[in-house]
């Protein structure tokens, strides 16, 4: 544990290291995320500016899920989104066999080996937002409600990024999965505007049990201001228990399909 | 002691066969063909600690997908397969940390890194201990005169001079075994040469198995007291290099296809 532990930290400084071989591309980044950010908050205040509830919830409410979606958003892409992005190609062009005849998890080091800096404005922009919201609602916040708040969002980001894995595991099995990548693309888009609280009957399902992508940011929002139920957060943590274990499964599964690529 | 061990050792492959132009592209999502190629077809191989053994034959032979087998890349369709007495598919670490492969065509290098910081990344990987780490470095490095690339980015180096710091790489936790697929493939002779000369001293000093993968003549003919020839996925000789050469000395050229021809036209014949 400790070994695999200091190859992430040195993995990390790593990426550190190449990336600031770039100079362009390291402070292009800063910039690029940081416009992103602003660009959804506009479309944001245009959307919602002139209503004060959706589905039952208050505009606090909102201001929180959008500050959470992103904050989620940010540490997805801070972590692991551009070393996972890559799997469907090193399965596809064999790059994949110098990952599996290295010792360690193959997959660890595909997480972790392109950690992005840039996205770390992002995380302070959607803790602003929070902010905002946790303000015109009212919230005391207290230590264990930080605390709860704050393992949610982990939790959620895990649930993220158990997504991304399994729906790039698929190029294990397939020759082209490429419209898998558009479909996770439209999926976050609808749920990063829509809180799932919205969907009923068979877009519930769809998104709360088969592509949770619509308990992401609703159920820490739900927890930070007090809404959360019972059954609500048992359901969550099911979800996130299921869907991790399926992920290192699936993946698990994935490789004894592997075919590598003819050199 | 056998350190290799196969055992009607299969892989076959199965492969999306589509029918030429637009037309054949929409049969193609109502029906698909799938077409199976056997390219490892049970094959028998075992290898004593310490040998250096030649795996010839011409392109899609089946020498690299024998080499994925060995080396847990891929999953055998069927047949035994034991090295260093681990099944290689399951990944294990313990087997992993064993062995090393080098890629003629595929880099375990970072190509934005230094070799330097790829090496410490092994380092890390391989949980190298310090004393062992330093000597291996400085061993390696000089054996093959490259100080002075250490500390420049992967990308500006040479083919030969990033062959060379592969190597190093491959061979810093001093695997038992070494795999190399092709590893002078694009080299220059003089290259070529050092390259040979280094995996010698290796074998030699070390003691380290080596299964060289090679379509030159040379490598083979300059290395490695054994050779097993393959073709179509299956074994077809296997023994002395020495002998091999003897055999059909007419073919001494580059051409791994004409040997492979000639040792069929001495099995029609009854000659093998």
């Amino acid at each position: 544990m400790t070994r695999s532990l200091r190859f992430i930290w040195l993995l990390i400084k790593m990426k550190i290291v190449r990336t600031m071989a770039f100079r362009f591309s390291f402070f292009g980044v800063f910039f690029a995320d940081g416009m992103l950010f602003l660009i959804q908050l506009l479309t944001f205040a245009v959307i919602y500016g002139q209503v004060d509830s959706i589905g039952g919830w208050s505009r606090g409410q909102m201001l929180i899920f959008i500050g959470t979606f992103s904050m989620i958003n940010g540490l997805n892409m801070i972590i692991y989104f551009f070393g996972v992005v890559e799997i469907p190609w090193k399965i596809r062009d064999g790059r994949l066999d110098t990952y599996l005849t290295k010792p360690g998890n193959a997959l660890l080091r595909l997480t972790f080996e392109s950690v992005n800096l840039g996205s770390i404005p992002l995380l302070f922009l959607s803790g602003a937002i929070i902010a905002w919201g946790v303000s015109i609602e009212g919230i005391v916040i207290t230590v264990p409600l930080m605390l709860g708040y704050t393992g949610m969002v982990l939790l959620m980001t895990l649930l993220w990024y158990d997504m991304e894995v399994i729906l790039r595991t698929i190029p294990f099995f397939v020759i082209s999965a490429t419209s898998i990548d558009w479909l996770e693309g439209d999926m976050l888009m609808l749920n990063f505007k829509i809180p799932g609280v919205i969907y009923k009957g068979f877009f519930r399902i769809l998104f709360y049990f088969a592509l949770p992508y619509g308990i992401m940011a609703t159920v820490p929002t739900q927890l930070l201001s007090g809404a959360m139920t019972k059954s609500g957060l048992i359901h969550s943590l099911a979800v996130v228990l299921v869907f991790t274990v399926f992920t290192f499964w699936f993946w698990k599964f994935g490789l004894k399909h592997y075919k590598s690529a003819s050199s | 002691m056998n350190i290799i061990q196969t055992q009607n050792l299969t892989k076959i492959y199965r492969r999306f066969e589509k029918e030429p132009g637009l037309m054949g592209s929409v049969k193609s999502l109502f029906k698909r063909k799938y077409s199976e190629k056997v390219a490892v077809n049970s094959f028998d191989l075992t290898v004593e600690a310490g040998e250096l053994v030649g795996l010839i034959g011409p392109n899609g032979a089946g020498k690299t997908t024998l080499v994925k087998m060995l080396t847990g890349i891929i999953a055998p369709t069927s047949g035994g397969v034991s090295v260093l007495g681990h099944y290689p598919n399951k990944l294990e670490n313990k087997f992993k940390m064993q062995y090393a492969v080098v890629m003629g065509q595929k880099s375990q290098l970072f190509f934005e890194l230094t070799p330097s910081d790829t090496f410490r990344l092994f380092k890390e990987l391989y949980a190298i201990p310090d004393d062992v780490y330093k000597r291996n470095v400085d061993y390696f490095v000089s054996l093959f005169d490259v100080s002075e690339f250490l500390n420049v980015q992967v990308r500006t180096l040479s083919l030969g001079e990033r062959m060379k710091m592969e190597l190093i790489a491959a061979l810093l936790h001093n695997p038992g075994v070494l795999f190399l697929d092709e590893p002078t493939i694009g080299l220059d002779a003089a290259a070529q040469r050092q390259m040979r000369e280094f995996l010698r001293e290796v074998n030699e000093k070390n003691g380290t198995t080596i299964i060289l993968t090679s379509h030159y003549m040379e490598d083979v003919k300059k290395l490695c007291s054994r050779s097993v020839v393959i073709n179509g996925g299956k074994k077809i000789y296997d023994g002395g290099t020495e002998e091999l050469f003897k055999k059909y000395e007419q073919f001494e050229g580059e051409d791994i296809g004409l040997v492979v021809e000639r040792i069929y036209a001495a099995k029609d014949g009854g000659g093998e």
